[in-house]
């Protein structure tokens, strides 16, 4: 019953209910922001390592891109995270943006891979077939591979900002108070418990706010994809 | 002058394997040229270096006499005569023929180290004669075995897509010109279908009316009916007859040997990267002389 009892005071009590919308509305700007990050990085870099593939001049490029993925992608965000805020980005002020830049820098990464496996996983003969006509690689790249590619990529992309919204949650690591913009939706529930002394209830009401996130953006992918789908109406 | 394509002394690596082992070929407008030989003798690979699909590992591709391939300096007397080596090897009293050849032989040019008068002959060469590729494919068709039209765009997009990106045409004129092809091929009625709703014969005659949007100069065709239902095989065999009639340049690569006797204006066997016979119809099938060719012909015929 204490469980009834602590989300009842959680409601109804205007300090707590402000904790969670704060921490909420940070949670899902800091993740958009990232996201946003994430893609033009992983699209750049993507684009950089297939066009290395035939053109030399990209080598050194392709090689910085290839060092960028292995390390991101190997080695825990908690770590990455600690490195951006208290050593790269060491600077009064700037804790949110070296928050921010972490998680856009790291989804990058996996995001370029997805990005690079979906233009892979165009046939080889389209490319051909641009060029053989006249087209640049890069016009062919943009009229013919992207748009096919970008339906193979489309929910490996879904997955990746729900993992990074999942993720900002360890940003209270690096420490998160409130009236901050580091102060998000886990730190929100655990400064409530500590106020209540009871970790349940808050930690539940953020469980439901990141469910239905989660829930609704996995649903507005399901219809990008099928009217993705339906515009070119193959398969 | 009346040649459309030289092909000069090419050879093709894939990594240690030597698929073409020095090809000469030239092609006079109009001409009809059926290339036949076994699996895996560099057929497609010869075709592809054309347009450079391929990048030839040395020897040179001319089209309307400009060099569409990188510059090969063993190919030039006068470029070689202009480096560094060839003065070392006369001081060392050898004569002109005899530095020519032991460089060509033992491939001694050093790309940066042959001075400026060598480096300045080959900029000047490429200046006078060098025409870049993509300009060169705007005007080389190319149909392959599996058709390749653009997924993502319906067919009428297919064919207009390239002459309007490329400012040949304007939308206008080249739906127009499409529109006709499609007449001409009877397949109005799928300008609007996306290429999987489409029957492999229709998709193929959809891929050679795409190049012909083009307008071009030289087509080339690699095995374009081997992908094909047999049911198929007939009626893109007919338009590429038809077009023969035009005085559009033709290099096909087909196991089809009916139609090669029929529209050839020359045969080429190719056999281990090499060209081992050519000539008419009539030469190459009825009187073969390369002892593979007799055993190729009688395998396929
Ligand atoms: N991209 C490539 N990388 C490595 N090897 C290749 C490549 N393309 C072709 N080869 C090799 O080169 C040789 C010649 O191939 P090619 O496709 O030119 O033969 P082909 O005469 O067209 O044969 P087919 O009648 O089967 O089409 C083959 O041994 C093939 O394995
Ligand atoms: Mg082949």
């Amino acid at each position: 019953m204490k469980f009834f009892q602590d989300l009842v005071e959680i409601i109804t009590t205007a300090e707590y209910r402000n904790y969670i919308l704060e921490g909420f509305l940070n949670t899902l700007g800091i993740t958009f922001i990232a996201v946003v990050i994430g893609l033009v990085l992983g699209f750049l870099v993507a684009i950089i390592k297939v066009f290395a593939r035939a053109n030399k001049a990209l080598a050194i490029p392709n090689t910085i891109c290839n060092i960028y993925t292995t390390v991101f992608r190997g080695t825990p965000v908690a770590l990455q995270l600690f490195i951006f805020v208290f050593a790269l980005f060491a600077i009064p002020g700037f804790k949110v943006y070296a928050v921010i830049l972490c998680f856009g820098v790291n989804s990058g990464a996996y995001v370029s891979e997805s990005i690079r496996a979906g233009i892979m996983s165009v046939d080889g003969g389209q490319m051909e077939a641009g060029i053989s006509l006249g087209l640049s690689e890069i016009k062919t790249m943009k009229k013919i591979i992207l748009p096919q590619a970008i339906k193979n990529v489309i929910p490996a992309i879904g997955n990746e900002v729900i993992a990074l919204l999942k993720e900002t949650a360890i940003i209270s690591m690096v420490g998160s108070t409130v009236g901050t913009l580091t102060f998000d939706l886990n730190q929100a529930s655990s400064t409530i418990s500590y106020a209540i002394s009871d970790f349940f209830a808050p930690s539940i009401i953020a469980a439901l706010f990141y469910l239905v996130v989660v829930y609704l953006f996995t649903f507005l992918i399901k219809i990008f994809e099928k009217e993705l789908h339906k515009s070119d109406k193959h398969n | 002058m009346t040649n459309i394509i030289d092909i000069k002394n090419v050879h093709k690596y894939f990594k240690q394997n030597e698929v073409l082992k020095g090809v000469n070929l030239s092609i006079k407008k109009g001409e009809k040229i059926v290339i036949i030989g076994a699996s895996g003798s560099g057929k497609s690979t010869l075709l592809r270096c054309i347009n450079r699909l391929e990048e030839p590992t040395c020897g040179e591709i001319y089209f309307n006499d400009k060099l569409i391939s990188e510059i090969d300096p063993y190919e030039h007397d006068d470029i070689i005569k202009k480096s560094k080596t060839y003065a070392r090897l006369l001081s060392n009293n050898m004569s002109e023929e005899e530095a020519l050849d032991t460089i060509k032989n033992n491939h001694l040019l050093k790309p940066i180290k042959e001075g400026k008068e060598y480096k300045n002959s080959i900029k000047k060469y490429l200046n006078d004669n060098y025409l870049d590729i993509t300009v060169a494919r705007s005007k080389i068709g190319m149909v392959f075995q599996h058709f390749n039209l653009f997924n993502n765009l319906t067919v009428l997009e297919n064919l207009t897509l390239a002459p309007v990106e490329l400012k040949l045409m304007n939308k206008e004129d080249a739906t127009k010109k499409a529109t006709e092809l499609l007449k001409r091929i009877g397949l109005l009625d799928k300008k609007d279908e996306y290429p999987s709703k489409l029957s492999g014969g229709q998709e193929q005659r959809i891929a050679i009316i795409r190049s012909l949007c083009m307008n071009p100069d030289v087509m080339l065709f690699d095995e374009p009916t081997s992908a094909l239902d047999p049911e198929m095989v007939g009626e893109v065999l007919s338009l590429m007859e038809e077009l023969t009639s035009s005085g559009l340049t033709m290099i096909i690569v087909t196991h089809e040997m009916a139609f090669a006797r029929k529209v050839a204006s020359k045969v080429i066997y190719i056999d281990n990267g090499i060209i081992q016979e050519e000539g008419t119809p009539e030469e190459v099938f009825d009187n073969p002389k390369n002892p593979r060719l007799k055993d190729f012909l009688s395998k396929v015929i």
